[in-house]
């Protein structure tokens, strides 16, 4: 072929080319995760949810834009977080940042993201300050802390007749939220909330604790809120204290969504008669529920079960791409589309966002109790 | 002036922002010079001054409405008396247990602040707090002119004959008492200027980062100004500053390698302490001289 | 029983439990100083990697590559983490302590302090910010004594530590090695003179201190959230231990040990657990003030 006709054909194709890539536009999606420290469980699951998510739901280009994801580690500290949002801000410029996981972090980036008028779309913390801070960016499609307490003041007082409670919470502003939300309502109803027992994220040992719960008297029930190594330790020790149902007492331990799926078989019988309030069950027959399942574990293992955090994670890739598909193309377009996300059925139930931005569709959730063979039973439907 | 002109350079927010660390981190450490470098007393409490300065002044401004000016004052004042406090605990001390004592101090302080959760909000923490001016140019400007201010008036403190009182402390305390140096005063002075100064930085550094939180001042902060001081060279004037601007880019730059970039705070103050006592100055001079 | 006593003596069974360990800790530090006259800093992460040391034993290669059951395991996991910490004893003297002793005082303690940081960020490069959850096959063995419980683990806390004290003690009383290390001790210039090797026992004493160390993480492990920082939750404490106890001082150390770990049970009894530290700092401040040699007095003089 003739040096010229290669070069026209060459230059043509490259136009083409350059053309098509340029036509290709993109969403860029910041996340912040808690990939190290204390909570870095949630940062593994988020990022395993959010890679799945992508590659069932983003693999090609929604209504020409391309989903684009890029991680940052907040390690569910307020000053990492702070850091790496700027920086995440400064270099990447995300049309929309998913994040954080723990109340504290997502506290301190709520303002620089509402300042820098890009949406934030959370999927893991519960204090109320989130959504009762007058954000106007701020979204969350995880149940906040009186979403999820009141419902378990509820139980605990009416379906388990309990009247005592002692809270035992870890000392943060989600742990303190959520304690507050359970006690307010279960006092209200008549309830006696014998001791508020708080701890740091650095307890491992909780063998004085669970004396200290002992002599306390008699206790119905035992709401919990901590992350996961420390409710394991926690519920040993209760049962080691004959507190709790699992080590041959009385009183049941209740949680909220924090902890995910693998946490009985870690605490083994000291789990046996938890109560729990869930949204995702894994075992739901909802056909997207069961895809999920599917595709998750031809992902990540066939004896993975996915967990809520997984589940909460993808579902923030469905939301953004719900709205990118009615019309986002940027920040502002962004925080309009998810305002009107109405009825959008995810796999941890369905989202419509009401004014504050907090996802009020509570539909899915409903409350399990840990069987003696450590496998969930559902209870009644909220 | 290099300082001056630096905002106009770098552009990007995030940078600027690491400017305005420096500066803070240059004041911390020339606060902590003055009692470490000059007064050899190993004081490894600073991070509690840090703290009182950063929350008095918050608490002040939130809560109570005081100007920023006027709460910055009352916060540096705080931390100094805090620091003569300290100093009464030093006056008997030696080495070792000051060591500890004002470990020990700063451990006190800063599970106060976590739990007197009525005045300081304790872990819950301290959100959307202001800075005193609205730019980050003009913050980097205001913590940066404080910083050159501080280290003139440190520098000519040292060259005066406070200065030698000081270092005679430093070099052997038992003789400088035989000669009538009344080291408990000294000590006292040196203390409570070190945490004034470092309760000052801690004035502009809530209003920066936007949230509060105790974390910020835990015994690791201690370490990490020691060991801007003493990989830049104790007991100069100069050492100080260059070390806190070393720790604070490196690590950024460092950011691609990860987590192995925390080791250089490790690895360069083991260095140092074992090859290069007199830091980075001092291999600056033996340089100088090789080639000289 | 009466309700009160028996919550008297639950607390303190695991107030001494908890004592123990702390013990364990401070009595290295307590050993280095009274010989080196060095405090070291890098003392918490000795104990850290003696736990990561035995985590990886017990839960990867005793159980997978020896087959041994999970006690076993365990078991095999503390003398690993003594070996280990004796290693890494012997590696920090020869870096750090050893070129540094004929120096002022600052510039060891500073170094010890540059260790710490780096050991902790190396771990953190190694073995990745996520908590790993070490459990001891005897935290699950629940033993009962009418109204009082506690672990097969706290029983194979307190035996080990018992153990480790009386062979230490048995070692620095009866055996040559021993005296001689009181000796220098006592007074490192005339040691020398008599025609003991100083340098041999001051590394000798930093590998027994850091072994002391390092089998304490094991015996942690389960207590702690192991991270690469798992070690500075502790040490703060034993560094307040080795005062209230009287630095130097083996005997107070062992009694303040106990004390701490009894006081920390209280305080979570009776005002919570955020509060330990602050009661403990407290006390440490009052006892530098009230008696500042400690528990138990011994007069150490400062040479001009």
């Amino acid at each position: 072929m003739k040096p010229v006709l290669r070069t026209a054909i060459a230059a043509f194709a490259a136009a083409i080319a350059f053309s098509a890539f340029a036509q290709e536009r993109v969403i860029r999606i910041g996340v912040l995760m808690p990939i190290s420290g204390p909570g870095s469980y949630f940062g593994v699951m988020g990022k395993e949810g959010i890679e799945l998510a992508m590659e069932q739901v983003a693999k090609n280009p929604i209504n020409g834009y391309r989903l684009q994801v890029q991680y940052e580690d907040s390690a569910c500290s307020p000053l990492q977080a702070t850091n790496a949002v700027k920086r995440v801000l400064d270099q990447f410029k995300p049309h929309i940042v998913v994040g954080e996981e723990c109340s504290d972090a997502s506290l301190a980036i709520a303002p620089i993201l509402d300042q820098a008028k890009v949406p934030m779309l959370n999927a893991g913390s519960v204090t109320m300050k989130l959504t009762e801070s007058g954000y106007k960016y701020v979204f969350r499609i995880f149940p906040n802390a009186e979403q999820q307490s009141l419902p378990l003041a509820n139980v605990a007082y009416k379906t388990l007749k309990a009247r005592t409670a002692v809270i035992l919470h870890e000392k943060t502003n989600a742990g303190s939220d959520n304690a507050d939300g359970f006690e307010k309502p279960f006092v209200a109803m008549g309830g006696k909330v014998l001791a508020k027992i708080d701890f740091s994220r650095d307890v491992n040992d909780f063998t004085a604790i669970a004396t200290r719960i002992a002599s306390l008297g008699k206790v119905d029930v035992l709401p919990t809120f901590a992350l996961e190594g420390q409710t394991v330790r926690l519920s040993q020790a209760l049962a080691q204290a004959r507190v709790v149902k699992g080590g041959g007492g009385n009183a049941v331990q209740m949680g909220s969504i924090w902890l995910p799926y693998g946490y009985d078989q870690k605490a083994g019988q000291a789990s046996e008669g938890y109560v729990r309030i869930v949204q995702f069950d894994p075992s739901e027959k909802r056909a997207m529920v069961q895809s999920f399942v599917k595709a998750f574990n031809a992902k990540y293992g066939a004896d993975k079960v996915p967990t809520h955090i997984n589940a909460h994670a993808y579902d923030t890739i469905l939301v953004i791409a719900d709205a990118v598909r009615r019309g986002a193309t940027d920040s502002e377009s962004m925080r309009d589309r998810l305002s009107k996300t109405k009825d959008l059925e995810v796999t941890t139930g369905r989202i419509t966002f009401d004014a504050k931005g907090q996802n009020s569709d509570l539909s899915v959730v409903h409350f399990v109790e840990t069987q003696k063979d450590l496998s969930w039973k559902g209870m009644s439907w909220q | 002036m290099v300082v001056a002109a630096l905002p106009w350079l770098i552009t990007s927010p995030y940078w600027r922002g690491i400017l305005i660390v420096c500066a803070m981190n240059v004041l911390l450490a020339l606060s902590l010079n003055l009692v470490l470098g000059y007064t050899g007393q190993l004081n490894l409490g600073q991070s509690a001054f840090f703290g009182i300065g950063a929350y008095v002044s918050t608490i002040l401004v939130k809560t109570y409405g005081w100007n920023f000016w006027l709460a910055c004052v009352a916060a540096v004042g705080a931390a100094g008396l805090l620091g003569l406090a300290l100093a009464a605990f030093a006056v008997r001390l030696r080495g070792h247990y000051l060591a500890i004592a004002s470990l020990g101090f700063a451990v006190i302080t800063y599970q106060v602040l976590i739990n007197w959760e009525k005045v300081t909000e304790g872990v819950r923490g301290i959100y959307g707090i202001l800075p005193p001016v609205r730019s980050t140019t003009a913050l980097f400007y205001v913590v940066a002119g404080i910083a050159v201010v501080v280290y003139v008036l440190m520098d000519n403190l040292v060259r005066s004959p406070v200065g030698d009182t000081l270092r005679s402390i430093r070099e052997d305390e038992i003789s400088a008492a035989s000669l009538g140096v009344n080291g408990a005063i000294w000590k006292a002075f040196a203390f409570g200027i070190g945490a004034a100064i470092a309760g000052l930085a801690g004035c502009f550094y809530p209003g920066f980062v936007g949230t509060l939180v105790p974390d910020a001042f835990n015994i690791v902060e201690s370490f990490t100004m020691m060991a801007m001081v003493i990989v830049g060279g104790m007991g100069t004037m100069i050492g100080p500053v260059i070390g806190a601007i070393v720790l604070t880019f490196l690590p950024e730059l460092l950011r691609g390698f990860g987590e192995s970039r925390l080791m250089i705070y490790g690895l360069a103050l083991t260095l140092v302490v074992l090859f290069m006592p007199g830091g980075i100055v001092q291999a600056w001079l033996a340089l100088r001289s090789k080639f000289s | 029983m009466s309700d009160l006593a028996a919550l008297v003596v639950q607390q303190s069974v695991n107030g001494v439990y908890l004592g123990c360990l702390y013990v364990m800790v401070a009595l290295g530090l307590t050993l280095i100083y009274g010989v080196l006259n060095q405090i070291n800093f890098a003392h918490a992460d000795f104990v850290t990697v003696g736990a990561f040391a035995a985590f990886f034993t017990a839960t990867r290669f005793a159980t997978r590559v020896l087959g041994l059951p999970d006690a076993g395991a365990y078991l095999l996991s503390l003398i690993v983490a003594l070996g280990v910490g004796a290693l890494l004893g012997l590696a920090v003297n020869a870096a750090v302590f050893a070129p540094l002793r004929r120096g002022d005082e600052l510039r060891p303690l500073i170094a010890t302090i540059g260790v710490s940081v780096l050991l902790e960020n190396f771990q953190l490069w190694l073995f990745g910010p996520i908590p790993y959850q070490f459990d001891s096959p005897f935290s699950r063995e629940t033993i009962r004594i009418g109204r009082i419980f506690f672990t097969a683990q706290s029983v194979l806390v307190v035996a080990v530590s018992a153990a480790s004290i009386a062979a230490l003690y048995a070692f620095m009383r009866f055996t040559f090695l021993g005296k001689a290390l009181r000796a220098v001790a006592q007074d490192r210039e005339t040691a020398g003179l008599m025609g003991i090797n100083p340098n041999l026992l001051i590394a000798l004493t930093i590998v027994i201190a850091s072994a002391l160390a390092g089998m304490a993480g094991a015996l942690l492990g389960p207590v702690l959230v192991l991270t690469p920082f798992a070690g500075a939750t502790v040490i703060v404490k034993a560094f307040a231990i080795v005062i209230i106890g009287g630095f130097g001082n083996m005997q107070g150390t062992i009694l303040a040990g106990i004390l701490v770990g009894i006081i920390e049970a209280f305080t979570v009894q009776y005002l919570g657990s955020g509060l330990i530290d602050l009661v403990v700092f407290v006390l440490l401040l009052v006892m530098l003030v009230l008696r500042p040699t400690g528990l138990i007095a011994e007069r150490k003089e400062e040479n001009v």
